[in-house]
């Protein structure tokens, strides 16, 4: 069982290691932003216990996933597996019983005990097979696959906009648009496999035209229930309105070029500080849109050949 | 074609004709996959790579030994990217659902068989010319097997071309009309359907040797 300990703390550090972190510099700065970040939210919110005992139970029901405790029941005797999946969640509770320690919360640290060692017995199928229904199924690819990791922001910038309408408030309107855009632009973060790119019957040249034209259609499906009656209610404010949909629009470019100019490899550095350069001073965009659409062609003829 | 200094394949020539079913063996790493991404266009190699129906990569429908599928993204969505890619339009995707795939369902959920069936209705459907199945019969249940053995022969009929490899020999015996030995990433021999026999008895001969011995079972 130790060993099984032993490499846990392997896997994690092997993880850190490859977010880019190195784990001794991890492990100082964890525990310090845990600190950190709880103290602000028990002077913040009435009802942190609440949320931090949600949090914790959270991360104990991820160890609860069937698949995982089938091969350690496979692999343990009994006894030996119901102290390791209790060590496991106690573990992983510690901190938060800790800090629940030191702010005399005494019951809310029973519960969590309690609830840490109910759900060693606890096991159930992660990831419910309830397919989310989106309307990208004519094109369906970064969009369908994005909206079903992210669909719970969508009522959040919708209801967003609704509050900016009640409240009079254009810039909390134009923050629910850019969230939308914010949103769709990361479903371009990850990677296909060249499989996904050799498939098209296209050069590389129409083969960015439609990913850039599927993504701007996918964008303002999403945004238009925003951008209505934003520029209704705001119709003074059009303008800006207007500005913001289109820089919008060009960021969705520029990433998808971005994405596409270090192709297959993920978006290298210099890629990310033109773009980071691009929210700070936007007219250099004129500059960086034909640098990253020739190496995107340049990457993509490889394989499109 | 190379990895770093190690060369895995050598010179290529290589023709495929029309209604053609050709087989591939060698052990794993003789270089299998590496000569499909060639014929693929997705390696760089030398010399020629023929087919009668004329370049490869826009009529090549390639099946990859473990398929790749997107989290979230449902078996219908798949085959609709595949056909969306080759400007392809498809009307009624279920009812060409030859195995009777659950196509709502997210196709990162399937089972290694499900997923393999899926990545060959979809080439399938894609209505290709030549088809590159690389282990179509691996992980697939033997009613499935049994349907993708009659696909290979009806696309033979109809003057597709096909290149299978596979470990099961008795699958390949059924289907080619040649099979070519792939040792070490030289193509080594070429074997027509009256030879097919001879050549697994070589091979059996071959690969078995003295290592069961090796592990002193009795």
């Amino acid at each position: 069982m130790t060993f099984y300990f032993l490499l846990q703390f392997k896997m994690l550090n092997r993880r850190l290691a490859d977010f880019g972190l190195p784990p001794m510099i991890a492990y100082f700065l964890f525990p310090i932003a845990f600190v950190v970040l709880s103290n602000h939210l028990f002077s913040k919110i009435e009802f942190a216990t609440y949320i931090y005992t949600t949090i914790a139970m959270g991360l104990s029901l991820k160890l609860s996933d069937r698949k995982r405790n089938t091969f350690l029941k496979s692999s343990f005797n009994n006894k030996d597996y119901l102290k390791l999946r209790m060590l496991e969640n106690i573990t992983l509770s510690l901190p938060f019983i800790g800090f629940l320690i030191y702010k005399q919360e005494f019951i809310p640290v029973m519960v969590n005990v309690i609830i840490a060692i109910a759900l060693t017995f606890v096991n159930f199928n992660i990831g419910f097979n309830h397919t989310i229904p989106t309307p990208f199924h004519k094109r369906p690819f970064e969009f369908a696959v994005g909206f079903r990791k992210t669909y719970f922001i969508f009522p959040i910038a919708y209801v967003l906009m609704a509050i900016a309408i009640y409240v009079a408030n254009f810039n909390l309107g134009i923050a629910s648009m850019l969230l939308v855009f914010l949103v769709s632009i990361s479903y371009y973060s990850k990677l296909e496999n060249e499989y996904y790119i050799w498939n098209y019957n296209l050069t590389a040249q129409a083969f960015l035209s439609r990913k850039i034209k599927t993504g701007i259609y996918n964008v303002s499906l999403l945004s238009i229930p925003i951008v209505i009656p934003l520029s209704f209610y705001f119709y003074d404010h059009f303008l800006l309105l207007a500005l913001f949909f289109l820089l919008g629009q060009i960021y969705l470019i520029a990433v998808i070029l971005a994405k596409y100019s270090s192709y297959p490899n993920a978006m290298h550095l210099p890629q990310g500080i033109l773009i980071a350069l691009s929210f700070v001073f936007p007219p250099i965009l004129v500059a960086i849109l034909p640098y990253f659409y020739f190496q995107s062609t340049k990457n993509l003829n490889s394989i499109l050949k | 074609m190379s990895y770093g200094k190690k060369q895995v394949l050598k010179s290529i020539d290589l023709s495929f004709e029309k209604g053609k079913v050709y087989g591939i063996v060698g052990e794993n790493g003789a270089g299998k996959t590496t000569l499909f991404r060639c014929m693929a266009g997705l390696e760089k190699y030398d010399g020629n790579i023929i087919s009668q129906h004329g370049p490869l990569k826009e009529r090549l429908g390639l099946l990859l030994t473990e398929p790749y599928f997107f989290e979230k993204l449902t078996g219908k969505e798949y085959i609709q990217l595949l056909m969306n890619a080759r400007n392809k339009a498809i009307e009624d995707i279920e009812g060409r659902n030859v195995f009777d795939l659950p196509l709502g369902q997210y196709a990162s959920n399937y089972s290694t068989g499900m997923k393999k069936k899926l990545a060959l209705t979809a080439i399938l459907l894609q209505d290709n010319d030549c088809f590159i199945l690389d282990e179509p019969f691996n992980g697939v249940d033997i009613q499935s097997n049994i349907i993708i053995t009659e696909i290979i022969k009806k696309l033979k009929a109809l003057e597709k071309t096909v290149i299978i490899s596979s470990h099961i020999f008795s699958t390949l015996a059924e289907t080619c009309d040649e099979i070519h030995l792939l040792q070490k990433g030289t193509m080594t021999k070429k074997v027509f359907i009256d030879d097919f026999k001879t050549l697994e008895t070589e091979m059996k001969t071959f690969s078995i040797g003295t290592k069961i011995d090796k592990l002193m079972l009795d």
